[in-house]
């Protein structure tokens, strides 16, 4: 287990524009209507098993 | 008139009783027995831990929401289980001790029909030595540890402030824990608040696991669609490290703990010590301390329950090497198999294996993240033993129970850091089902459709909402019913 360091030095660092985009609210709040339909499909699923 | 007795009065346990209440209540008498007296809001403890919630935002008092809604409480600790009865009381029942302070330790035996066991977890501390509050890490598992770890955390930053390097250490404290997601959502609130205090030059942040890879969390790992690739979530678990600079430690087993030092075990059988100034460590979990007797006194906790403590319900127990283990091994009626009137909810049944591969280290030290079954996947089993119970109260013993598998259902896991509206941030994930399947879903064992992971405020937001939607529902107010699980 020496270079598991190493993995994530090497992992995809994200842009200046990603990170924008995770604090632009009008993106943010388009993102958070569409997680949640996302939660509320996968939920409706869950509960209702043959 | 049938009692429908429920031990526990977490998200299972009480999810079970207002349920019961809704469902079966006006014929039927429902019984609480949990030896705590307050409701807590796990989830949200991580925010107690780092000083962004106060303890009183994350529980109330359970009692007066059970006298509302006509629901008997007990405040008292559950010990034995007489499924039979016995010489003298001729119904199945449960003894309990007293921990309401008017009847401290006074003994109890109430009678049932149906029992609902969603007692949850034993924090056991005690598997490592050094492990715990009593010992020399904090820990986020009840309301009051996390406030201990807040305070422990700010005397840290004061120290950063004062010009002393830290080193934070935060994640799980034995080779066989659960909740890495936990461990991993207290790792980024912990980074915010350096952040936010100016000093997280000045800490050495890492992350210790059980995990052999990053971004397994007790299933695996994920594969996600995104932007047109399929990519995994160690992926993009390793690039939240790198951009937030946190260190982590991979396979490991935790082994002692003492005074700012971890003593730990990888994998590949290597050991070392990380020393720490900081260290919020995880338990791992064990089932309560129930016992079980036949009508003869005879002690059967060994059929009832699993090595671990958990209750045995439908799952298949038969031992099976990892590589033949399949989704179906899994329960999905939570009923225990030689009294199908005892249920097992919630973090208290006995899952029948891990789901994250286990290893052993060349000295035979088993590294195995345990499977996780609390929040939403919890609620829904308190639910679904209820819907069962009254199928059974109006068809009869041979009534079809309702089938809730883990492999069959999701799970949301949103690790949030941060406070406010604007200035949070979330990993969320959702992954479908929880126990893959590789069966109904060949190529990664889960749908790829309903399984993903997003970075962003829109995450802390939702985190927010959780908090305050489920205590709504916790405490019973109009309109509950129409929260999910």
């Amino acid at each position: 287990m020496e270079n598991q360091n190493d993995s994530i030095a090497h992992a995809p660092l994200p842009t200046a524009k990603t990170l924008r985009f995770r604090k632009n609210l009008l993106i943010q709040v388009w993102r958070f209507v569409a997680i949640n339909i996302k939660m509320l499909n996968m939920i409706r699923k869950g509960h209702h098993q043959k | 008139m049938a009692r429908v007795l429920i031990l526990g009065a977490g998200i299972a346990g009480h999810t079970a009783a207002l349920h019961a209440k809704r469902l079966l209540g006006r014929n039927n008498e429902i019984i609480v027995v949990s030896p705590n007296s307050n409701y807590n809001w796990i989830p949200s403890n991580i925010w107690v831990g780092v000083g962004k919630m106060q303890k009183q935002q994350v529980i109330f008092p359970i009692a007066p929401v059970y006298k509302r809604k006509g629901i008997e409480f007990h405040q008292a600790l559950a010990k034995s289980i007489y499924p039979e009865g016995d010489s003298q009381i001729a119904n199945a029942y449960v003894e309990v001790s007293y921990t309401d302070p008017g009847r401290l330790n006074q003994v109890g035996k109430i009678e049932y029909d149906f029992l609902i066991n969603a007692t949850g977890p034993k924090l056991n501390f005690a598997a490592t030595e050094g492990l715990g509050p009593d010992g020399h890490t904090v820990s986020v598992c009840t309301a009051g540890h996390a406030v201990d770890a807040a305070e422990a955390l700010k005397s840290s930053i004061e120290k950063m402030k004062a010009g002393n390097k830290q080193c934070i250490a935060i994640g799980v404290g034995h080779g066989t824990c659960t909740c890495e997601g936990a461990a991993f959502e207290y790792t980024f609130n912990v980074d915010h608040e350096l952040r936010m205090a100016g000093v997280r030059d000045m800490a050495d942040l890492v992350y210790i696991t059980n995990e052999y890879e990053l971004g397994d969390f007790g299933v695996g790992g994920m594969v996600f669609t995104q932007r047109g690739f399929q990519t995994t979530s160690k992926l993009w678990t390793e690039s939240l490290f790198r951009e937030r600079g946190v260190r982590a430690i991979l396979g490991a087993h935790v082994e002692k703990v003492e005074a700012g030092k971890v003593y730990y075990e990888q994998v590949d059988g290597t050991k070392d010590v990380l020393a720490f100034d900081f260290a919020m460590l995880l338990p791992p979990f064990r089932g309560v301390d129930l016992q079980a007797f036949n009508k003869a006194g005879d002690d059967i906790s060994s059929e009832i329950f699993a090595p671990s403590g958990f209750m045995k319900v439908d799952a298949d127990y038969s031992g099976k090497p990892y590589e033949e283990w399949k989704a179906s091994d899994w329960p999905s009626t939570y009923r225990n198999p030689s009294y199908p009137n005892i249920f097992a909810v919630g973090i208290a049944f006995a899952p029948p294996h891990q789901i994250s591969k286990p290893r052993k280290s060349p000295n035979g030290t088993l590294i195995a993240p345990a499977p996780p079954r609390t929040g939403m996947p919890s609620g829904i089993m308190g639910k679904l033993a209820i819907l069962t119970i009254k199928e059974l109260l109006n068809k009869g013993p041979q009534a079809e129970a309702h089938s809730a598998s883990m492999a069959k259902m999701g799970a949301a896991c949103v690790a949030s850091s941060g406070s406010g509206l604007t200035q949070g941030s979330a990993a969320a994930m959702t992954m479908f089902p929880i126990v893959p399947d590789y069966e109904a879903y060949p190529n990664t064992g889960r749908s790829l459709k309903d399984t993903y992971g997003e970075i962003g405020l829109s995450g802390h937001w939702i985190k927010l909402l959780l908090h305050y939607m489920f205590i709504y529902k916790a405490k019973g107010r109009p309109g509950w019913q129409f929260i999910p699980e």
